[in-house]
């Protein structure tokens, strides 16, 4: 027999039942009979499923290698892969966003063709897709652009064969493109990769204008290592400059943030190698080897009067920053984002990486070390995209008709790219454009074929991390669930397919092999050969077991020797340009600072629910476009938060909501990219703006990169207001309550109960 | 279920931040949501203020600009020993278990909300709707959590299915758990090891080290009492006092 009760009744009896409680407490019943146990069986008490974790690799920023947990065939959760050794067992705020992916609701689930340009879309089979594609890329031959993000391992390898073979080109897209960042390495170090950053074992750390905390090259093996870097056991603590012209994370986790004026990063770390060399901090040998590629006039203009006056970093910092580097080692100092997205970028971040041959940081404990070759020959192991200047020549061949066929990939150069090169016109000027997508997005939704690609869980293939630990090393990816189902398992949620196997199919495997699991196959039968490294086995076929379990492959004996190299034309002439210059257009007065958003990077996990809900960590905002102006420019632009203003540039205006940040530099104005789509699904459409469609298509003069961060805006009051949807509470700045609370900070060998006694002797009440 | 004296105490859980290491960089409250079942977050319900992240990171702004610094301190449940939710609760939803956490009984709570009027850190969530997933995206839940419904107050686990799972793995290896073999989800992703979790029954745990370091302190302890099993470790910083007078 059951009995119901209404809510309220329980709430009585439960409370008279408390009320009992107390009274035999009073009569001394033995403590532990009130140590109530649930007895209910809720999902948490059972624990009845049964796991497996499946370690693969999500061809993430920096390579890292995942285990993903699959239980009744369905991916459940993403946690780090603790054997790898570019993660460790850990993961970045971008790594469950997958799940959201895989199970996404508007996820293509067909194949679809238009019967014309414009017509609706139909489904079609994927027999008759690749049917269409293989005769598309036939008849274009070498006018067939294959276009994707920009891609590392063997995936890269096919889609670079398919393009050869077709006669046509492979080309990547990056929209905060990073050339500069790879040609300012070639240039200092000689390097075609990205060197090893040994940041757990520094003692000084100058960063310069990338957020390597955040969302710069390999966030979660600099996270890793920066933990390492404060509180390591058995090391002193480490102190971290950090110079940029916004306050990013990493900024926030520096010792000294170093608000530098946008466009002078280069000059910035010329002053401080002016000091360091004026004051004789460093041994003689390395200032010789240093100005053999910094000419002495270069370096004597930089005196740090000049040097503060450009930057707008006072004199004192600079000096302080160059006496740490010099006195404290080891020291280390990099750089990259918007300190290379100048049009003087390539010039900024050679100075900045030249410092580290004055500190005599190369090849040592703490230092720069220089990574190895791909292990595979011929397979990319970096992963640059195309300089914005050789789009502005692919996007006008598009346009005048000399492309027949373009093959788009998780690139939306409708989205990404400057207004100034219309790729939507370009677009509508190619014969046949094919697209292959998980969710349409601005570009893919131009193509006239589109077909549904698996995401990185239900695919084959291999990751060459970036940076690399120095020795070679391989993340394996393999597919850890089937096809999506619907969860009455009668329908598959997208009849997907990836994106390298087509082209395989279509190739006729002469892009590589028949599958690209035969191609995973097929390399690691080439690790197999080199009888070393992390997985030992006795027959390839358990290695290749292996390999599957551990999520990849390593070899730490095979360290790249890494030596200081001799420096030249760092700078090339004494005329070269340290410090943006342009005149700003007239009533253009703040600098834009657009920078990649922790949750949604560039804009590619704008479709994702939990990319959406991810609070910014400075400003905890959420959903929305926001733009973060100084109070002494809010109160000149007579606006509160919230407020809309309008941000205009030579190539266009959006919309933005004010966010005052105490942090914000008087003359910029900072906006996260990511949101403004107009396609992308559900949870992305019409949500906030693109603040990419008003960058001006300034170029680095050396590399021709997008200068991404040298456009300059007028800003005015839209009228209206609309409250920014964060998770803190009202506009008032969170501050502490007292000094002390809630975080409570120590000075160095200090005691958390020392500190509270000096701040209650400084007169203040602690609790 | 009254549990036997000698079972009790077998062990007690904890965790330590350590504020230091901190970025503020949210992987550990996205790794909460994914392994706890947490609702979406649409745009309304923070406009609400009705949003759920059972782990969150608290950013304070010290000084002024330029030389101005940000500091985060994720906040989540401090499994107190003396938890002002705890008694405060008419149908024993919230209690506190053997092994020092602090429980939610999801099928007990009748949503008076006591609990977390009586909570100071403001980590108690109450379920003013039906949680709601697209049916595709319901094929991400976690079968071991349940998924609350409406009515009902929920609160960081210590990811108490993972425990479970462990302990039970262990017993049937004949085996004690080690240290280290349990992670709360956020424990697992957070990437510059900031949080940490163990036993701290165990004197060898690194936990236990860790809270008994000199750099550990405990929120709201001094004035409140509540004796929080979640020890935070004080950030470092040699310029605090030219930061706080600009």
């Amino acid at each position: 027999m059951t009995k119901r009760f209404t809510r309220r009744q329980f709430v009585t009896i439960a409370g008279a039942s408390t009320t009992g409680a107390v009274v035999f407490a009073a009569c001394n019943i033995p403590e532990e009979e009130f140590v109530v146990q649930s007895p209910s069986s809720l999902p948490e008490d059972l624990v009845r499923s049964a796991d497996t974790w499946y370690a693969t690799t999500l061809a993430s920023e920096g390579g890292d290698s995942v285990l993903v947990r699959v239980n009744e065939g369905r991916a459940k959760k993403v946690a780090g892969n603790p054997d790898f050794p570019i993660n460790r067992g850990k993961q970045n705020v971008r790594a469950e966003y997958i799940l959201q992916s895989m199970y996404h609701p508007d996820r293509i689930a067909t194949p679809m063709a238009r019967r014309t340009r414009g017509a609706p879309l139909r489904p079609i089979s994927w027999d008759a897709a690749e049917a269409q594609l293989k005769a598309w890329v036939a008849e274009s031959g070498d006018r067939t652009t294959i276009v994707t993000n920009p891609m590392r391992g063997h995936a890269a390898w096919v889609v670079g064969n398919f393009a050869r073979n077709a006669g046509g080109k492979h080309m990547a897209f990056d929209p905060l493109d990073q050339t500069n960042l790879y040609a300012a390495i070639k240039r200092v170090f000689g390097q075609d990769r990205l060197p090893e950053f040994d940041i757990e074992n520094a003692h000084t750390i100058l960063s310069i204008g990338a957020d390597w905390l955040g969302t710069w090259v390999s966030p979660t093996r600099f996270s890793v290592k920066y933990g390492e870097f404060r509180q390591g056991e058995g090391r002193t603590r480490g102190t971290l400059f950090h110079a940029e012209s916004r306050m990013s994370i990493t900024a926030a986790a520096a010792d000294r943030w170093l608000p530098v004026r946008p466009g002078t990063e280069g000059e910035l770390a010329l002053g401080i190698a002016h000091e360091i060399i004026e004051k004789k901090l460093v041994p003689q040998a390395r200032i010789a080897a240093f100005e053999a590629g910094v000419p002495k006039a270069v370096l004597d203009a930089r005196t740090l009067a000049n040097v503060a006056r450009t930057t707008g970093v006072s004199a004192d910092r600079i000096h302080e920053v160059a006496e740490a580097l010099a006195k404290h080692g080891p020291s280390l100092v990099f750089g990259g984002g918007s300190a290379g997205a100048h049009t003087n970028g390539t010039n900024n971040l050679s100075a900045i990486y030249a410092l580290n041959i004055l500190l005599g940081s190369v090849g040592v404990k703490g230092g720069v070390w220089f990574n190895p070759p791909s292990p595979f020959a011929g397979v990319p192991a970096a992963s640059s995209g195309a300089p914005f200047i050789e789009w502005e020549r692919e996007l006008a061949r598009w346009r005048a008709g000399s492309v027949g066929t373009v093959i788009i990939r998780d690139a939306n150069l409708v989205y990404g790219l400057p207004r100034s090169t219309d790729p939507a016109g370009a677009l509508a000027n190619v014969e046949h454009v094919v697209a292959f997508a998980t969710v349409l997005d601005e570009t893919t939704e131009l193509a006239d074929l589109i077909l549904p690609e698996n995401t990185a869980l239900e695919d084959w293939g291999t990751d060459i991390p970036e940076p690399g630990p120095g020795y070679p090393a391989v993340a394996l990816q393999q597919p850890v669930v089937g096809p999506a189902y619907t969860r009455d398992g009668t329908a598959k949620l997208s009849d997907a397919r990836g994106f390298a196997d087509t082209l395989l199919k279509v190739s006729g495997g002469a892009a590589g092999g028949a599958t690209m699991r035969d191609v995973v196959n097929s390399a690691a039968g080439g690790l197999y050969g080199k009888g070393s490294g992390s997985v030992k086995a006795p027959s390839a076929s358990l290695f290749m077991q292996g390999l599957l379990a551990r999520g990849g492959w390593w070899d730490v004996s095979a360290r790249q020797s890494t030596s200081a190299p001799a420096l030249r034309a760092v700078v090339k002439d004494a005329a070269a340009d340290f410090s943006q210059t342009e005149p700003a257009v007239e009533g253009e007065t703040l600098h834009l600072l657009p920078f990649a958003s922790q949750s949604l990077g560039d804009g590619r996990h704008a479709a994702e629910p939990w990319a959406q809900a991810t609070p910014d960590p400075l400003t905890s905002a959420v959903w929305t476009t926001w733009a973060e102006v100084s109070r002494e420019t809010a109160k000149k632009l007579d606006v509160r938060q919230g407020d809309r203003i309008m941000v205009r540039s030579q190539l266009g205006e959006i919309e933005a909501l004010v966010y005052i940040h105490p942090a914000a530099a008087p003359d910029t104005i900072s906006i996260p990219v990511g949101q403004g789509h107009t396609r992308m699904g559900r949870y992305a459409q019409g949500r906030g703006s693109n603040v990419l469609a008003i960058l001006v298509d300034k170029k680095d003069a050396e590399t021709g990169a997008l200068a991404w961060a040298a456009t300059r805006v007028k800003v005015w009051k839209a009228g209206g207001a609309r409250k920014i949807p964060m998770f803190e509470g009202g506009a008032e700045e969170a501050r502490a309550v007292e000094p002390g609370f809630p975080i409570l900070t120590v000075r160095d060998g200090e005691s958390a109960e020392d500190a509270k006694h000096r701040f209650e002797a400084g007169h203040k009440v602690l609790h | 279920m009254v549990q036997p004296a000698q079972q009790i105490a077998a062990h007690h859980w904890g965790m330590t931040v350590d504020v230091d290491r901190c970025t503020g960089c949210q992987a550990c409250v996205v790794a909460c949501q994914a392994e706890n079942n947490l609702p979406i977050n649409l745009e309304e319900h923070f406009h609400q203020k009705r949003a759920f992240e059972w782990i969150r990171v608290e950013r304070y702004w010290e000084g002024e600009f330029p030389n101005i610094k940000a500091r985060f301190i994720p906040i989540l449940c401090q499994h107190c020993e003396n938890a002002p939710c705890e008694p405060v609760c008419p149908v024993y939803a919230t209690y506190h278990n053997d092994q020092g956490m602090n429980v939610q009984v999801y099928n007990r709570c009748v949503g008076t909300r006591y609990c977390a009027n009586g909570c100071p850190y403001q980590v108690r969530f109450f379920n003013y709707w039906e949680p709601v997933w697209p049916e595709a995206l319901r094929n991400q839940l976690n079968p071991d959590v349940t998924v609350r419904s409406r009515g009902v107050m929920e609160k960081c686990s210590f990811c108490v299915q993972r425990i479970r799972r462990a302990r039970i793995e262990a017993k049937r290896d004949g085996r004690a758990v080690a240290d280290g073999e349990i992670q709360p989800a956020c424990v697992q992703a957070c990437p510059t090891n900031t949080l940490v979790f163990g036993d701290l029954n165990d004197p060898n745990s690194k936990v236990s080290k860790l809270r008994n370091g000199r750099r550990a302190y405990r929120l709201l302890n001094d004035a409140l009492r509540t004796e929080p099993n979640v020890y935070y470790l004080a950030r470092v910083d040699n310029d605090e006092a030219e930061v706080a007078h600009g």
